[in-house]
């Protein structure tokens, strides 16, 4: 066992290129850089987030540092341990919750589940049932520990996936999208979770899609697109970087996707996000000009209903989608 | 201690995950019954040696079933799961949690192959007179622990693939045959004689037939010849499974390959 290094995670130039073939009869083989040499590190006790668009090398570069791929070439340490040699060492130290309905057995019960991964991190049987006990009772599950795994809802299966990933007493945990697919109350109560373990002194890497998440826990933010670290910073200073923007939301109804384009193509517009789903559309307007550019956007959205248009401060997400666009 | 740990814990999730699916009973299970009833009504109200041939090549399909299947679907079944990457993740070596799943297959398959052997006794009156029970139980063990490492074998290509379920079928017909669990080898071509003796099973099924019959002539190596055989070729098989699980491991993670299925 080293000495306890300085830093929790510590990444230099890693890169991963994946190998994919396309075609049935005549196969060719490509390859694909999803992680383009990418450096960063992750101090003890900090919940650190990593934010990017999907493809953008999120997950990669949370299963290289799990040690579950290997990187095409740069080094990464976690808890000092080198990813490539001590892979052992890191896989006894690290819990590990992905996002999503999988990842469990279903038809077990919970604590069937739980009991099986301790046997496979090697928790020592005197002390298993206490800490499979005490986990259930963390994560509001112990009433319903011995009923199957598919009877569960989403929300308790994250949980259990929070449970699961404790079992080891990890020092580091890695977790990417925890509330993927969670409904508003789940998602909080993961949240709640994810930030009583910081709390308790645990190292979390996260990877969310999810601004005001991400604003929310962490205190250093990477941002992650196509590959590459393109901002690093704690969530207010991200800010910072549309500080210069006022944000315009309007809300309406019937905004079709060539407004967007039109708006997307004036000169005074740095970004246009929305939300087309649904009756009531939501769409937020980056431009440095500030409230004087509202009649411009009504102008350009005659053609659609206006309920409401208003200024607002930029959030993450704002500084977010600047940053990846 | 954690290896042996994490044997008996995968060996635990194996049978619990079993008996929460019925639809594995039927291939597993009901399967090799109605093969040996077939066999049996084949050969008539045999006794001796031709009964022995149609229960332990009932028993055998049983046991070589469960295991081929079990080691087949020991990844593949993670992979369903979405649980593979959280297996993998653990310190444990994937070359323990597979014996462990495989182990579990083949105690299955034992019990499937004494039960068909008390429905051949009670059920269809076949008198099935074991001359050594001892040898035989001794033979029927090791056997058994040289098809689980056998499975392992073939489950270190199937983390490789996502065909588990293509070669799990195409396997279980031609080292049945090949085994010589229904019929003597001697009647297979000589060709196949090299495959024949490189399984294990071969020559566990040839030391329970010297155990069961004191007449059976067989391949004509003697009960003690079979088993040191037996014992031999199942060291070669763990060596062969634990070497390619470390290639697999390494290339799995190189490759990006464990999600696919």
């Amino acid at each position: 066992m080293p000495e306890k290094p300085e830093k929790a995670i510590v990444l230099s130039d890693l890169r991963r290129v994946y190998h994919v073939s396309k075609g049935v009869f005549r196969k060719k083989r490509e390859a694909v850089e999803a992680v383009k040499g990418i450096s960063f590190n992750v101090d003890f006790g900090e919940l650190f987030g990593l934010l990017g668009p999907n493809g953008a090398g999120k997950t990669t570069t949370i299963k290289m540092l799990t040690t579950l791929l290997t990187p095409t070439s740069g080094t990464a340490k976690v808890l000092g341990f080198d990813i490539v040699k001590n892979v052992m060492e890191i896989r006894r130290r690290i819990g590990i919750i992905f996002g999503g309905e999988r990842g469990l057995y279903y038809r077990v019960s919970g604590r069937e589940n739980l009991r099986y991964f301790a046997d496979l991190y090697g928790v020592s049987l005197s002390k298993r049932e206490k800490r499979i006990s005490d986990l259930l009772d963390m994560v509001g599950l112990a009433d319903r520990a011995d009923d199957r795994v598919e009877s569960y809802s989403r929300g308790m299966k994250q949980r259990l996936h929070i449970a699961k990933g404790l079992i080891n007493d990890p020092e580091l945990m890695f977790m990417d999208e925890p509330t993927i697919g969670l409904d508003p109350e789940a998602a909080r109560e993961t949240r709640a979770m994810i930030k009583g373990l910081v709390e308790k002194g645990k190292t979390i890497l996260l990877t969310t899609h999810y601004m005001f998440e991400a604003d929310e826990l962490c205190q250093r933010i990477a941002v992650i697109s196509n590959g590459k670290i393109v901002a690093l910073d704690s969530p207010s200073a991200l800010k910072h970087f549309v500080k210069d923007i006022t944000v315009i939301e309007v809300e309406a109804f019937g905004v079709a996707e060539k407004d967007l384009a039109i708006l997307r193509g004036q000169p005074e517009v740095t970004n246009v996000s929305a939300d087309l789903e649904g009756e009531r559309q939501t769409i937020r307007i980056q431009t440095p000009r500030g409230s004087e550019f509202i009649p411009t956007v009504t102008q350009l959205l005659s053609r659609a209903r206006i309920m409401d248009v208003r200024t607002k401060e930029p959030t993450l997400e704002d500084a977010y989608l600047k940053l990846v666009a | 201690m954690a290896e042996l740990q994490t044997l008996w814990g995968s060996f635990r999730m194996s049978m619990l995950s079993f008996f929460a699916d019925p639809q594995w009973i039927i291939p597993n299970i009901i399967a090799p019954f109605v093969f040996t009833a077939v066999a049996l009504i084949f050969f008539g109200n045999v006794s001796g040696s031709l009964a022995l041939y149609a229960v332990l090549g009932g028993g055998m399909m049983g046991m070589w079933g469960n295991t081929l299947y079990g080691s087949g679907f020991a990844l593949a079944f993670d992979r369903w799961n979405g649980t593979i990457e959280y297996v993998l993740a653990t310190p444990s070596r994937l070359v323990w949690i597979v014996a462990g799943r495989s182990a579990s297959s083949a105690f299955l398959g034992l019990v499937n192959a004494l039960a068909i052997l008390v429905v051949a006794v009670l059920g269809y009156g076949t008198q099935l007179g074991i001359a050594n029970p001892l040898l035989f139980l001794l033979a029927l063990m090791l056997t058994l622990t040289s098809l689980s490492a056998l499975g392992i074998v073939f489950c270190s290509s199937f983390l490789l693939t996502r065909s588990a379920q293509v070669l799990t079928n195409g396997l279980e017909m031609p080292i049945y045959v090949a085994s010589g669990s229904m019929f003597p080898i001697a009647l297979l071509p000589f060709w196949t004689h090299p495959l024949s003796l490189s399984l294990g099973p071969t020559w566990g099924i040839d030391a329970m037939r010297y155990a069961a019959d004191a007449t059976y002539a067989g391949m004509g190596f003697g009960y003690w010849t079979d088993l040191l055989m037996v014992l031999f070729s199942t060291i070669v098989y763990l060596a062969i499974g634990f070497w390619l699980f470390i290639i697999v491991e390494n290339k799995a993670r190189r490759d990006a390959t464990l999600e696919e299925y």
